[in-house]
């Protein structure tokens, strides 16, 4: 390894004591991407060394950034996360929630199944895993540890369902996957439905076949109301706007009609329309979720430019060169590649963000496994399968970290390391499927483009 | 990662905090901007339902609403990024911070502003200024016909927005220099000894 490539691998350990510092992500990023540009100026102009890295190179992160300010696609991003605090502010999940769960009343297990169901709502609908793992925790763990619930089953079920956010269209992640490679998001969202609601099934069996076996994790409801046909109505009539409205916006995109961009604007437009014919809509709570959607995409693009610096820097240091040679130089075959970098990918989840991983991580590795004669929309699944999995993971589990801080005293970290690890079992049986059979991911985007 | 701060509403849960006033004049003022700003995005949901309905139902694509679009979120998102910087919400992983003394707390902010907030908002705008120049002088407008005009004015947001960045920074500055070194810390210090 060349002293150049030597500096790119110090950076990118940099990178991760740096953010255990504490001290916020994209200024870390931003920050390193300096002081390296520092460090290589030194050490080629006192050692002699090349390095590829100087000043004016480091100053081409203005061009980078207006890269991401003049970027269509991207529109999407900060349209998404408007319409999904907009659904979140009509109220919609508190009501699926009071009426879902009377519906599965007299079954084992129903109230989980019922947060299951409305995670599946929810991920469609914000794509932050935050936001949706604390929003189910909060709505979805009382009632379960009031029905007598064993608390990890009742934890498992919070994390587990809350991560499938960033993996079912539309997510924010698969629009920036889509975006920094160069790929249609159309095609991503499609690759990514079927993996995600097979995912969502498996926790569904898991959920219902449990209790069967060992029914003192779910006691029997003692007096649960009888199914009738206005509990039914009721729930048709909380369910049917918002996923009318999740639906339409995906088909459009889906079907070709419009762009994701579009399909976006509308969509948050429909929201606006849902949470005020609910009247949730006042002038405050208007205000409240502008302003929600500017810091939620100000943190988001905060990440942006300061990886924007930091991969500049690393690539002009030859990184990309390094991770193509290292990867290739590897003794497994092609598929020994890919699950390579899947492992990787799961540990730096760990204690990456996804949107870091996404930003530096993907772009570096996804041309080797392009080059290695794979589909890329299945490459990219997988990939998004794997961060998904690696947040519901001890030790470092965004998810279980999110649940933590929002649970009653009874859960405690144990509890949720427990009650996560048949999930995360499920997590790698689904990953392994979708490895097995490319066709999970690959089969629904070529049907709508009739691409062969 | 930092935990979203959650609070109950009448209507039930909600993950949105509640933005407490900013201590400082300055912030105060980025925080009124910041806010007024916010308004961009229901602008940006009404150029797209518009050029949508332009389109789908009259058959008109407008190239000016597309490049509107993009120009809306730019703005949007970069006043986003300075609302984070005030309200303290970039993200941070909090796994060791958490049990952090609020004193080390401070230490790590202080030499993280000066030595990779600070040296980013300069790089910022030492690369951003001059693209902002070039663009006036050479009158840029889009490449596409009908495209919008005056392309320096968005291209401008940028350094403008890292000013913004760069004051709040300063603000938390000495905020945290107030903390560690101000004669609250130097009298709780002499009594410690």
């Amino acid at each position: 390894m060349s002293v150049r490539e030597w500096l790119a691998v110090a950076m990118f350990a940099s990178f991760i004591l740096g953010i255990l510092t504490g001290f916020p992500v994209a200024w870390i990023l931003g920050g390193i991407a300096i002081l390296f540009t520092a460090i290589a100026v030194i050490v080629e102009r006192d050692f002699g060394f090349y390095t590829g890295v100087d000043w004016s190179y480091a100053s081409l992160v203005g061009d980078r950034i207006w890269d991401l300010m003049d970027n269509w696609v991207l529109v999407a991003l900060p349209m998404f996360v408007c319409m999904g605090l907009l659904l979140d502010r009509a109220g919609i999940a508190a009501d699926l929630m009071r009426d879902v769960s009377r519906l599965f009343g007299r079954m084992r297990g129903g109230l989980a199944v019922t947060v299951a169901l409305i995670g599946v709502v929810l991920a469609a609908s914000t794509g932050i895993i935050g936001a949706s793992v604390v929003l189910l925790a909060l709505l979805g763990l009382p009632p379960m540890l009031e029905a007598r619930y064993a608390p990890t089953y009742a934890a498992g079920t919070v994390c587990a369902v809350g991560t499938l956010g960033i993996l079912i269209p539309p997510s924010i992640m698969l629009v920036l996957m889509a975006d920094r490679l160069a790929m249609s998001v159309g095609d991503l969202f499609l690759g990514a439905v079927i993996p995600g609601l097979l995912l969502a099934a498996l926790y569904i069996l898991f959920l219902i076949a449990l209790p069967a076996f060992r029914p003192e994790i779910a006691p029997a409801p003692e007096e649960a109301e009888p199914v009738d046909l206005s509990l039914i109505l009721s729930v048709f009539r909380d369910i049917v706007p918002a996923a009318a409205l999740i639906l339409a916006v995906l088909g459009s995109i889906f079907f070709g009609i419009a762009t994701p961009t579009e399909a976006s604007g509308v969509g948050a437009f429909g929201a606006l329309l849902l949470a005020a014919w609910r009247k949730r809509l006042g002038r405050s709570v208007l205000q409240d979720v502008l302003r929600e959607t500017s810091l939620t995409t100000g943190y988001l693009f905060g990440i942006f430019v300061g990886a924007s610096a930091f991969a500049l820097v690393l690539r002009g240091l030859g990184g990309d060169e390094l991770i193509a040679r290292g990867l290739m130089g590897l003794p497994f075959g092609p598929s020994g590649v890919v699950l390579s970098i899947l492992f990787v990918t799961f540990l730096l989840g760990f204690f990456l963000d996804w949107i870091e991983i996404t930003f530096i991580v993907l772009p570096l590795v996804a041309p080797v496994v392009v080059e290695l004669g794979f589909d890329l929309v299945w490459f990219t699944v997988l990939f998004a399968v794997c961060l998904q999995t690696s947040f519901l993971t001890p030790p470092v589990g965004f998810a279980l970290f999110y649940v933590k801080g929002v649970a009653p005293p009874e859960i405690d970290v144990r509890t949720l390391y427990i009650g996560i690890l048949p999930f995360v079992g499920l997590q790698l049986i689904g990953l392994a499927l979708i490895f097995m059979w490319p066709e999970l991911a690959t089969w629904l985007p070529a049907q709508a483009y009739g691409t062969p | 990662m930092r935990l979203p701060k959650v609070r109950m509403t009448n209507d039930g849960v909600s993950t949105g905090p509640p933005v407490p006033d900013p201590p400082s004049r300055i912030e105060r003022v980025l925080d009124r901007v910041g806010t007024l700003v916010s308004w961009v995005w229901l602008l940006l949901i009404a150029v797209i339902v518009l050029a949508v309905v332009l389109r789908f139902v009259f058959g008109i694509g407008r190239i000016e609403l597309e490049e509107l679009q993009w120009h809306l979120y730019a703005i949007g998102f970069l006043a986003g990024i300075v609302g984070c910087a005030v309200h303290d919400r970039h993200v941070r992983v909090d796994v060791l911070r958490e049990r952090m003394s609020p004193r080390l707390r401070d230490w790590v902010d202080l030499y993280g502003i000066l030595l990779f907030q600070i040296p980013l908002v300069v790089l910022v705008l030492v690369s951003a200024v001059p693209i902002v120049i070039e663009s006036f002088a050479t009158g840029e407008e889009s490449s596409s016909a009908g495209g919008l005009p005056y392309r320096w004015i968005l291209k401008a947001v940028l350094p403008i927005a890292f000013i913004g960045v760069g004051a709040a920074s300063v603000t938390r500055l000495r905020e945290v220099g107030t903390r560690l070194f101000g004669a609250e810390a130097a009298k709780s210090r002499s009594v410690r000894e």
